[in-house]
C-alpha cells in the first residue's frame, strides 16, 4: 500500500468506518511507515482536541419553549410532559391502585433479600415519576445534553446512549436516591410506554440481567462494571429485554 | 388525540438539538438559526405523510441544511460579507501568535478554525466530529455519494491541522 493510497483509509479507521479487512491492512501500514503513523497521531490529537472543545450549541430555552407550544400538543411543552392531559384517567386509577397493592404486598414479597426491598423502593419511585408534573431535571432528548447534567452531581457518569434508532426515545433524567443511595434515573420511551433507567455504583460482579414481575410492572436488574442498573417499566418484557441488551452493550 | 402531531413529537422532535446545531454552525448565528429549525420543523411537519424512510434524523438535518442553503443565497449574497455577519467571532487581527494564543482559549481556537471552513469542509467536520454521525447518515444529509465524504473530510480535518497546528507549535515554545 502506497501512503496515498493509506491517507483515505487513514479517516475511514479513526471514524471506524472500516471493515476487519481493510482496518488490518491499514495497521500493517502504519506499523511501518512513520510518516503515516505520525499522521493518523495528529488526525487522533485533532479528534480529541474537537471533542474536548464540546461546540454543539444548543437552543436556548425560550426558543424551545417557543417550539414546542407550536408543534407540540396543546397543554403539552418538554416541560409539561407528564401532565394529566395525557395520562389519561383508567392508567392513571391503575398507577394508583398498583401503589396501594405495592404498600400491601410489600410485606409479603420482603425477604432478607436486600433486592426485593430495593425493587419495591424503585417501583414507586417509577410510579410517582409517572405522576409527577416534572418527571426529569434535565428533559432533554439529546445525550450531549443529559449525559453532563450528572457531572457534579453525581460522583459516577451514567450512560446515556441515544437509542432513538433502536425505538426508545431520550425524555431526560434526574437524580434519585434509592436505598439510601444516590442514583441517576434516566428516562425513556418505547412507544407510549415509559422506561426508567436507575444507574449507581455498586461492588462484585457482573450479573446477567434478572426479571422480576410487580404489580403489573416489569424490572431488569443487572450489574456491569461495578455499576448496578434497574429497568422498570410497563412495556413488554421482550422490549424491557431488548432495551437491557441495548444498554449493556454500550 | 392528534396522530400527526403525536407521530411528529415521538419522530422528528428528539432531533431538534441536532436541527439547531447544524443551522447554527451553517448559518453562524443564535438568531437566524432559530428562524432556520422554525421553517425547518414547518416543512417536515407538513411533509410528514411524504416522509417514508426510517432515518428521520437524517431527513430532518437534510431539510434544514436545504433551508439554510436557501436562507444564505437569498441573504447573504456575497461570500466574503460571511466573515463580517453579526455573530461571526471576530478574528484577532494581530499578526503575533503569541498574543493571539494569550487572548483565546484553546477552544475558541478550534471553534474558530471549524468556522473558517467553507461550507463544503464545515458541514462533513461537524456532522461527523459534533454530532457523531456515520458516512452513510452524512452521505444522506448531504445528498453525496460516501467517497465524497470521505475525502471531503480528510480535505476538512488537513486544513484544520494547519489552521490549529501553527499556534501549538507556538505553545511548545512557552516557557
Amino acid at each position: 500500500m502506497t501512503c496515498r493510497e493509506a491517507e483515505p483509509l487513514l479517516h475511514a479507521r479513526l471514524d471506524n468506518e472500516l471493515d476487519m479487512a481493510s482496518s488490518a491492512s491499514i495497521d500493517l501500514h502504519l506499523s511501518d511507515c512513520r510518516t503515516c503513523a505520525a499522521q493518523y497521531a495528529a488526525l487522533e490529537n485533532l479528534h480529541a482536541e474537537i471533542a474536548a472543545a464540546d461546540l454543539a450549541y444548543t437552543p436556548g430555552s425560550a426558543f424551545e419553549r417557543r417550539l414546542s407550544a407550536q408543534f407540540l400538543e396543546e397543554k403539552k411543552s418538554p416541560f409539561r410532559f407528564w401532565s394529566a392531559s395525557w395520562l389519561n384517567a383508567p392508567v392513571m386509577a391503575a398507577a394508583a391502585i398498583a401503589v396501594v397493592l405495592l404498600i400491601v404486598s410489600i410485606p409479603v414479597l420482603r425477604t432478607s433479600r436486600e433486592s426485593d426491598a430495593v425493587a419495591g423502593e424503585i417501583l414507586d419511585n417509577h410510579l410517582r415519576s409517572l405522576q409527577a408534573v416534572h418527571p426529569v431535571d434535565v428533559p432533554s432528548s439529546d445525550q450531549h445534553t443529559v449525559k453532563p447534567w450528572f457531572q457534579g452531581k453525581t460522583d459516577f457518569s451514567p450512560p446515556v446512549p441515544d437509542l432513538t434508532k433502536e425505538g426508545f426515545i431520550l425524555i431526560g433524567g434526574r437524580l434519585e436516591v434509592i436505598h439510601q443511595q444516590p442514583a441517576a434515573a434516566i428516562v425513556y420511551r418505547r412507544r407510549q410506554h415509559v422506561i426508567d433507567l436507575y444507574v449507581s455504583p455498586s461492588v462484585g460482579a457482573d450479573s446477567k440481567p434478572e426479571l422480576r414481575d410487580l404489580g403489573g410492572y416489569h424490572l431488569l436488574r443487572w450489574t456491569q462494571n461495578n455499576m448496578s442498573y434497574w429497568a422498570v417499566s410497563d412495556v413488554d418484557t421482550t422490549d424491557l429485554r431488548t432495551f437491557a441488551s441495548l444498554i449493556r452493550g454500550r | 388525540m392528534d396522530t400527526k402531531v403525536r407521530t411528529f413529537e415521538l419522530t422528528m422532535w428528539p432531533h431538534m438539538r441536532a436541527a439547531y446545531n447544524l443551522a447554527r454552525w451553517l448559518v453562524r448565528n443564535d438568531h437566524d438559526a432559530e428562524d432556520i429549525v422554525q421553517e425547518s420543523f414547518l416543512k417536515a411537519y407538513r411533509a410528514q405523510e411524504s416522509f417514508r424512510g426510517s432515518e428521520a434524523k437524517t431527513w430532518m438535518l437534510s431539510i434544514v441544511r436545504n433551508t439554510a442553503i436557501d436562507f444564505l443565497r437569498r441573504y447573504k449574497s456575497s461570500p466574503t460579507t460571511t466573515l463580517s455577519e453579526p455573530g461571526y467571532e471576530p478574528k484577532d487581527e494581530s499578526p503575533d501568535p503569541e498574543h493571539v494564543l494569550l487572548q483565546q482559549t484553546r477552544r475558541d481556537q478550534v471553534r474558530q478554525a471549524i468556522s473558517h471552513l467553507e461550507p463544503e469542509f464545515r458541514e462533513p467536520i461537524v456532522l461527523r466530529e459534533i454530532e457523531g454521525m456515520s458516512y452513510k447518515e452524512i452521505a444522506a444529509v448531504l445528498d453525496i455519494p460516501m467517497g465524497t465524504v470521505m475525502s471531503r473530510l480528510s480535505r476538512a480535518r488537513n486544513l484544520l491541522l494547519v489552521e490549529l497546528g501553527g499556534s501549538k507549535e507556538v505553545q511548545h515554545d512557552l516557557p
